[in-house]
């Protein structure tokens, strides 16, 4: 009985949730064509009151906090996003740690985003965990390669690894860092890996050499030239959404073929 | 009292609070005093004066531990007492940074647009 | 990272750039001297330390062509960011955590020069 009721709940939230987005329509039709026995939706079911509470505990840290805030956002995921200010990294963490309503007092992870084409490049990201009302946010601020970040150490002891980690693979420096140096590449390494401007096959090849008797590194030389790889799966993954093909662009009577490459 | 019934807070690192109620009170006056130097409309002196508050009453209606701690509904009472110590450190810092001002500078144009 | 920052602090110099370490080009190039003298003093210590086949002489030209490398950048905040890695550079030196081969990657003793006329591209068998 019971399990009937909720398959109606289910069902009417589903309908309910086909009405608001008709985006979903589409890929829901399909769905109901391929499999007739179980017709529940296999939509993420949408989770109002989280979202709820979500926002409102955003819009209580956007109160609060003003001068660093400059946006908020929950994610379709229901995840918490503040974005706020770089000079407001330390401010912030600080009082999502030792506000008695937020209590965010450990550091899951601290990471950059490299996205080049923006005035500052880098965004940093920290993802806070409150273990006393079980919620999780994240920070987001922005940087590029020469402005300094402060370092969220003394908020956070966790971030020491995170800070070397993000100025070793994107070369983001952190003010006051306690120990700032490379923590995953090798000495003597020059660049940053996770720069999208670095090349995926790397600058320098190491080999052994038997005439100086030891490891040496020498500039990459590629047997073949750069080959550009088909990455995407064969399969389709969903094929509701499968944009529609764009159609060869129609010929006038006159214009000549465009070239086959 | 409670000192005597509790052995142990179960966390490391927290010892059983001998005068709760004292400390608190304690706590609770040293973080409104620190509010008063945060302008009156500064939404963080607004909800942290409501939420010491309304704790304070708990604390000051309250004599027994463990009703109080039920009530204030925020774990044990030495949590509680840890919260209020960090509270207090944090609106002294507050007072610091000034989070009530207008915001320091917009984000450059497209900064949070994703997909770019 | 230096050219393409170079030019985005020059498009922006409207705006006030946040100093890493020095205010002004004088004091970046104060650190820089600093960081050399460092260097300097250091490269007796690690030829006997690290017991490299070179003299101190070949060791102390090696640095001077490696700060003037880069002697044309005039962005105090390129330059201590260089400072800044170059003092890892010399702290990871000095505590042997290094091992000769890192040291030996600054000389290039192995590494022949690419071809570049047809004929010895030719002999390499590399295309043209």
């Amino acid at each position: 009985m019971a399990a009937s009721l909720v398959r109606v709940v289910r069902g009417g939230l589903g309908r309910s949730f086909n009405i608001a987005r008709s985006s979903c329509v589409l890929q829901q039709q399909s769905r109901l064509q391929s499999s007739t026995t179980d017709n529940r939706p296999t939509v993420r079911p949408k989770d109002a009151v989280t979202h709820k509470q979500l926002a409102a505990f955003g819009e209580y840290v956007a109160e609060m906090m003003p001068k660093y805030v400059q946006q908020v956002e929950v994610t379709s995921y229901n995840e918490l996003e503040v974005m706020i200010h770089p000079d407001g990294v330390i401010p912030m963490l600080t009082f999502l740690k030792d506000h008695t309503n937020a209590q965010f007092k450990s550091m899951i992870d601290l990471t950059a985003v490299d996205i080049p084409t923006r005035q500052n490049r880098f965004e940093i990201v920290y993802n806070l965990l409150s273990l006393r009302y079980n919620s999780r946010i994240r920070v987001k601020t922005y940087t590029d390669e020469l402005t300094p970040v402060d370092s969220a150490v003394p908020v956070h002891m966790a971030a020491n690894w995170y800070e070397r980690e993000v100025w070793d693979m994107f070369g983001v420096f952190f003010a006051d860092h306690p120990d700032l140096r490379r923590i995953l590449t090798d000495y003597g390494f020059e660049g940053h890996p996770f720069r999208k401007d670095f090349p995926l096959s790397g600058y320098v090849e190491v080999r052994y050499d038997d005439e100086v008797k030891r490891v040496v590194a020498e500039p990459v030389e590629l047997s073949q030239e750069f080959r550009k790889f088909d990455l995407n799966t064969p399969w389709e993954v969903f094929p509701a959404h499968r944009e529609p093909k764009e159609a060869a662009p129609k010929l006038e009577a006159g214009d000549a073929a465009p070239e086959k490459k | 009292m409670a000192g005597l019934l509790k052995k142990t807070t179960g966390l490391v690192g927290l010892a059983v609070s001998n005068n709760p109620h004292e400390r608190l009170r304690i706590l609770y006056t040293k973080i409104l005093d620190s509010l008063q130097t945060i302008p009156q409309d500064a939404a963080y002196r607004k909800y942290t004066e409501q939420l010491v508050n309304e704790r304070f009453n708990h604390v000051k209606a309250e004599p027994d531990v463990e009703k109080l701690e039920k009530k204030i509904n925020c774990g044990q009472i030495e949590e509680v007492i840890l919260q209020a110590e960090y509270e207090l450190r944090l609106s002294r810092k507050m007072s610091e940074w000034k989070p009530w001002e207008p915001l320091i500078e917009e984000p450059p144009a497209n900064q949070w647009k994703w997909p770019i | 990272m230096a050219s393409t920052a170079a030019t985005r602090t020059a498009a922006a110099t409207a705006k006030v750039v946040k100093p890493i370490l020095s205010r002004d080009l004088d004091e970046a190039k104060r650190r820089v001297r600093e960081l050399y003298r460092a260097w300097y003093r250091e490269i007796p210590n690690t030829v006997t330390s690290f017991q490299l086949d070179i003299s101190i002489r070949q060791g102390r030209d090696k640095v001077r062509e490696m700060f003037d490398k880069n002697k044309h950048i005039t962005d105090p905040r390129v330059i201590d960011i260089l400072v800044i890695k170059g003092k890892m550079d010399l702290q990871e030196t000095i505590h042997i955590w290094k091992q000769r081969t890192h040291i030996m990657r600054y000389f290039h003793l192995t590494e022949e020069p690419r071809p570049t006329d047809f004929l010895s591209k030719f002999y390499q068998g590399q295309d043209p």
